[in-house]
Order: C-alpha cells, then structure tokens, then sequence
C-alpha cells in the first residue's frame, strides 16, 4: 500500500432542513493512496458529491453539519484547518472538476481571464510572481494540452461561445494548470456524448500520468472507472459498501446492491438487462435500521434490520458491507 | 423489413431558420418501421434525433418530405392531422419531471387524453385509469391522487408511459425514456415497455444516445449524425460488423464493464474532433472532417445511401458503387 495521501475515517455528514434532519453520509471510509486512482460509484442522491464538497470543505453550513469523523489530508485532519491553511490547501493540493462546467465557470468573464488568474495567483502562493507574457504563456500551453485545437482564440471567447466538450476541457486546463496532487473529478463527463467522453477521459488520464497525480473519480457509470481507477468504492445512501481492485470487484460483484447493479447495466453482449433493484434509495430524514440496504435486499436477515454490517473482507483486498459474509463478534 | 412498414418516412427535411443562419437539423432522411418493430434511433447530441421524432410526432411540420403512417399521409401541421392519428402515435419525452405538470394529481394528468379523444363514458374513466396505472406496475389507489413531485423519477416515467398508452395507440416514440434515470430504475422501465410492447402490439421508435442499451432493446439500428442517416441495420448484424466509420468510433468509444464486452468492440478508433453546428455544415460527407479513413472523394462529394444486402444501408464512400469504388 502506498503512503495515504486522503484518508476518510467515518465521515458523517447530516443536513438539518425544515422537514428534519437528513442523515446523508452515515460513516464513509475512503482512501486515497499517493499516485493512485480511486473510483467511487454510486446512483443519485447516495451521497457521492457530498463527500466530494466535505473534502474540499465548500458544503454550505448549515445546513449541512458535519457529525462525526476526520478527512486525513497527508495526516492533518481537513476538519480541523483554519480558513488560510485550508485555502493554502486548496491552492496547492487539491484541485476538482464538476460535471457542469457552465456552473464551474464565470459567464462574464472570458475563458482567458480566469485562467490567468489561477495560474498567476497559484504562483504568487508559492512566493513567486510571474510576467503576464509567462502567464499567458503558460495558459496557452494548459489549453493545448487538454487537446484544444485553437488555444490563443479559445483565450478570447466567453463559455458561452464554446461546446460543453470544449468547456470541460477549460475546466481540466484549469483544474491541472496548478500542479495539484489531488483531483477530484465530480462527474467530469456526464453531460457529454460518449465520443468525446472518451477524447477528454483518455486526455485525463495522459495528464494525470505525466504529473503523478492521485485521483478520486466519482461516477454513475461502471464502465468510466474500469478504465481509469485501480480501485473502487461502491456507495450506496451513504455508506461504502463494497471496496475492492477495479477489475475483481467489476467482474465478481459480491454486495448485493452491486450485484442488482451490475445486473442492470445494458452490454454489449445483448443479453438483456435485469429488472434492476426493487425500490428505491431510502429517505434520509429515518433512514432504515441497521444495513440501509435491507429493505431492497433479496438476502437479508434478521441481523440486517437491526445492526449496520462494517466491511467484511470478503477475498484478498475485496471488501463487503454485508452479513453474508461475515458476523458481528 | 421483417413486417409490413407501419410508419414510411421519405427524404423527411427540417430547416429552421435563425438568425445565424440556416439550421439544418434533419437533411433528408429516410427509413421504414415495420410493424411490432422496435427501431433504435442513435446518435449524439444536436444530431436530430428528437427533431425528426418531433415530426413524426407533429410537434414540427415538415419542410419537406414525406412522414406516412399505414398508408395516410401525416407530414402536415399538428392542427390539421386527424385526430385518429394523433391517437395512434404518441410519444414519452425524456425528462419526466418537466412532462409532467407539477401542478396536476396523476389522475388529472391521465384524464386528460381519456377527454380529449373522447375514450369511455365519463363515469367509466376512473377505472381506465386505475387500469392504466396496473398495467404499468403502480398500485391506483396509492398513485392516483398523488402529485409528481411526491413520487420518483422512474415512477413518474412509469405514470408518463402510462399517459402514452391512454389512447391505446399503435406507435410510440420513446424520446430518451431512460436517459435521466439510475441504472438500476432504467431496467424496471425497459422491462415494462418491452412487455407492453409484446401486451399491446405496439412499434416503437426509440430515441437514444447509448448503443449498449440498444444492443438489449432494438430490433435494427439507425444512426444518425449532423441531420442525416449513417447507417441501418438490424441490430445483431449492426453489433457484428459495423461498416460506417462513424458508427465504429461510437462503439469503440463506449465504456464497457466487462472483458467479453471489450472483445465485441471495434479495434480502437481514436475518436477524434466535435459533431459541427448544423448551422455550418461541410461540404461533402458531413463526417470527413472526423473521419479515420476520409478519402478526397469525401470532402467534395456527398456520399449516397447504398444498399449493402438486406435491411442494411450504409451511406459512405468506402461501400458500394461509390465513384472511388468504380
């Protein structure tokens, strides 16, 4: 195992609104080892972003309050950071890219001005200041190398102007311009069609090889983080339940939910696709008791709907939240 | 074509104009949907698939061209189509949260085109409804005074279908149906639409941007890309061999899940480029600027739809009796 570069340690994430207290992350384990890339999948509303949005600390609070656990960056606890060490963080180390790059970036400013401010400003934090021939240069060349045909133009047009292919690729220019050592990929491509998904995955994957960078991929969709993570987290209303290596924990699912899951993915083989996963994602104001999963679970117990099940290992670095395989002691 | 056609459409062409100019968002299109098939209509955003659904439909009259359905004539302006084919084709949109009203129970929702076409004694529409929400799998007397904000995504699509189905209609198009859902819900509502689909003889038009789901669902493929139609084929010799460049960089881009998958997919085509603006076209192929293996021909030359044995047409230079090829 490499040196742990994130560590999520029990993370629970709750938002108090009218209706009453959402208890969405319920005990998130994470890591993130230096140089690694790590995918963590889920459906909508289990509570991917909202880990993503704890760890670069931008969850609005309140409503959001964080109940319990630690964020490790590097061993310093994220929770616990005053306001400049954590935009010192946030400058140097970590770095993210949402799935809407329209909200991501300022409509009335062009493409050119805001990426001149990152990459003038990330210098000046680290006690440089650079020339605007430098900077412009060094835009220029972040643009290029997310396989922007017409650089010096792109500099000089709105968002607006440009295709939500081409305005992902802003947001990874600029993401990647600061030499960050953590990114954080929020969906990065699912708003896009898939040929050019794969033109800007497999330009993200070139860049975040050359820089040595580690990556956290969050994802609806199994088939973006076979290629591109080592790892897995599958989670599901918010908790991980299934962690293992990318290609074992694809081929040979073992948490429930992941089988349901994996079952409805529609292939390419053409044998049909499964009736998908009786009910729904749980309400977070009472969530069930014990596995959140029990009552959609065709193999759940009596243990299931009273105690929450920790990661059992289930093979060789294959984890399951499940009492099929293993008990309480 | 397995049955007899049951929608003909013949050089269908829509034009809008703005004020950057012209957008050519189909551009003389062509196929044929034979009875209890279901055709998956594929391709990428801005290529004119929902536009040419939308003709079909009526929401658009052509500009020119001809839509018809068994034998009538239906390229005309929503307001003048008979109402018998207003009830026979009907269409389930993309995003339920915005097809439905907000405002509305489900039972006023499905009321609606009970009244409209006139089905059933005012008396009898509670129960067609109640029936129309057991067809689709929801329990009437938990769904039928409900608001769409109060229930899930994939059960409001479930409530959609069954709006669909109130006029008991022969075709529908399916406008991206699953594409704004989980996976794990998009195979309750696929299931249910090809059980209906076997229930209730209906032909289908599947509108979609993901191959993989088509491979499960469609009986043949077209492909479309900047308004106009690459490829059709039936859908296990489409997955086979794929001919158009076009169609072998969308299969090679797919993300797959599993290695038997990854085996079926064309050798890597690096994809390459963006779909233009159906504003500015280019002249030729409107494919040459992104494609693999564009000869000269293609830049100048718009390539014709060509016949490549049964039910299967490719439009491309590298087939046929292309003039590179005499």
């Amino acid at each position: 195992m490499p040196d742990l570069l994130l560590d999520i340690k029990n993370l629970h994430v709750g938002f108090r609104i009218f209706e009453g207290n959402l208890q969405v992350l319920n005990g998130v384990r994470l890591d993130v080892g230096e140089g690694e890339r790590v995918g963590l999948v889920g459906e909508t509303g289990c509570g991917k972003t909202t880990t993503v949005k704890s760890i670069l600390r931008v969850l609005p609070m309140p409503p959001a309050r964080i109940t319990g656990g630690e964020i490790l960056y590097r061993g310093r606890d994220i929770l616990k950071m005053g306001k400049r060490q954590m935009q010192a963080l946030r400058r140097h180390e970590l770095t993210a890219i949402f799935q809407d790059p329209l909200q991501s970036l300022n409509p009335v400013f062009t493409i050119g001005t805001q990426l001149r401010d990152i990459v003038g400003d990330s210098a000046i934090g680290q006690g440089k200041r650079l020339s605007r021939r430098v900077v412009e240069a060094k835009c220029i060349e972040a643009l290029r190398q997310t396989g922007m045909p017409d650089a010096e133009r792109i500099m000089t047009n709105y968002p607006i102007q440009l295709s939500g292919g081409m305005r992902q690729r802003v947001c990874i220019a600029e993401a990647l311009s600061t030499n960050a050592r953590l990114l954080l990929a929020d969906e990065p491509t699912t708003n896009l069609d898939v040929t050019i998904q794969d033109q800007i995955l497999r330009r993200l994957d070139e860049l975040v090889d050359e820089r040595d960078a580690s990556v956290l991929m969050i994802t609806h969709s199994m088939g973006v983080v076979r290629d591109l993570t080592q790892r897995l987290n599958i989670m599901y209303a918010g908790s991980i339940v299934e962690a293992g290596r990318t290609k074992d924990l694809l081929d040979n699912p073992q948490h429930p939910y992941t089988q349901g899951l994996m079952a409805s993915v529609p292939k390419l083989t053409g044998e049909g696709i499964s009736e998908g996963i009786p009910g729904r994602i749980p309400n977070y104001i009472e969530p069930p008791r014990g596995c959140r999963f029990h009552p959609r679970c065709a193999h759940r117990m009596d243990v299931c709907e009273s105690e929450s099940p920790p990661l059992f290992d289930v093979l060789e670095g294959h984890r399951a939240a499940c009492y099929l395989y293993g008990r309480n002691t | 074509m397995s049955a007899t056609p049951i929608l003909t459409v013949e050089n269908l062409v829509k034009h809008f104009p703005t004020k950057r100019g012209l957008v050519r968002a189909v551009d003389d299109i062509s196929f044929q949907v034979g009875k209890r098939d279901t055709l998956g209509l594929v391709g990428e955003s801005g290529s004119g698939k929902t536009t040419t659904a939308q003709c079909i439909v009526g929401i658009y009259p052509p500009t020119s061209g001809v839509i018809s359905f068994e034998g009538s004539l239906i390229g005309v302006k929503f307001n003048r189509r008979e109402k018998r084919l207003k009830q026979q084709i009907r269409i389930v949109f993309q995003d339920p949260g915005s097809s439905l009203n907000p405002k509305r129970t489900i039972k006023q929702i499905l009321s609606v085109p009970l009244k409209v076409h006139g089905i059933g004694q005012p008396r009898d529409r509670l129960g067609i409804m109640s029936r129309l929400l057991e067809m689709v799998g929801l329990p009437p007397s938990e769904y039928l005074y409900k608001h769409p904000q109060s229930i899930g995504g994939g059960e409001k699509q479930m409530v959609a279908i069954a709006r669909a189905l109130a006029t008991n209609p022969g075709f529908v198009v399916l406008d991206e149906p699953t594409s704004a859902l989980d996976v794990s819900v998009q195979g309750k509502i696929i299931n249910l639409l090809m059980r209906l689909g076997d229930e209730l003889d209906l032909t289908y038009l599947f509108i979609t941007h993901d191959l993989s789901l088509m491979r499960n669902v469609a009986s043949r493929v077209a492909i479309m890309y900047l308004g106009k139609l690459c490829e059709i084929a039936r859908t296990d010799e489409f997955f086979r061999s794929p001919k158009h460049p076009y169609t072998r960089m969308l299969l090679s881009s797919i993300p797959v899940v599993t290695e038997e998958e990854e085996l079926l997919k064309p050798k890597k085509i690096v994809s390459q480029g963006e779909i233009p603006s159906p504003v500015d076209i280019p002249p030729g192929c409107s494919f040459h600027l992104r494609c693999p293996e564009a000869l000269p021909i293609c830049s100048e030359i718009d390539p014709e739809m060509q016949s490549l044995g049964e039910e299967r047409v490719v439009r491309c230079h590298l087939y046929g009796d292309s003039p590179c090829n005499r």
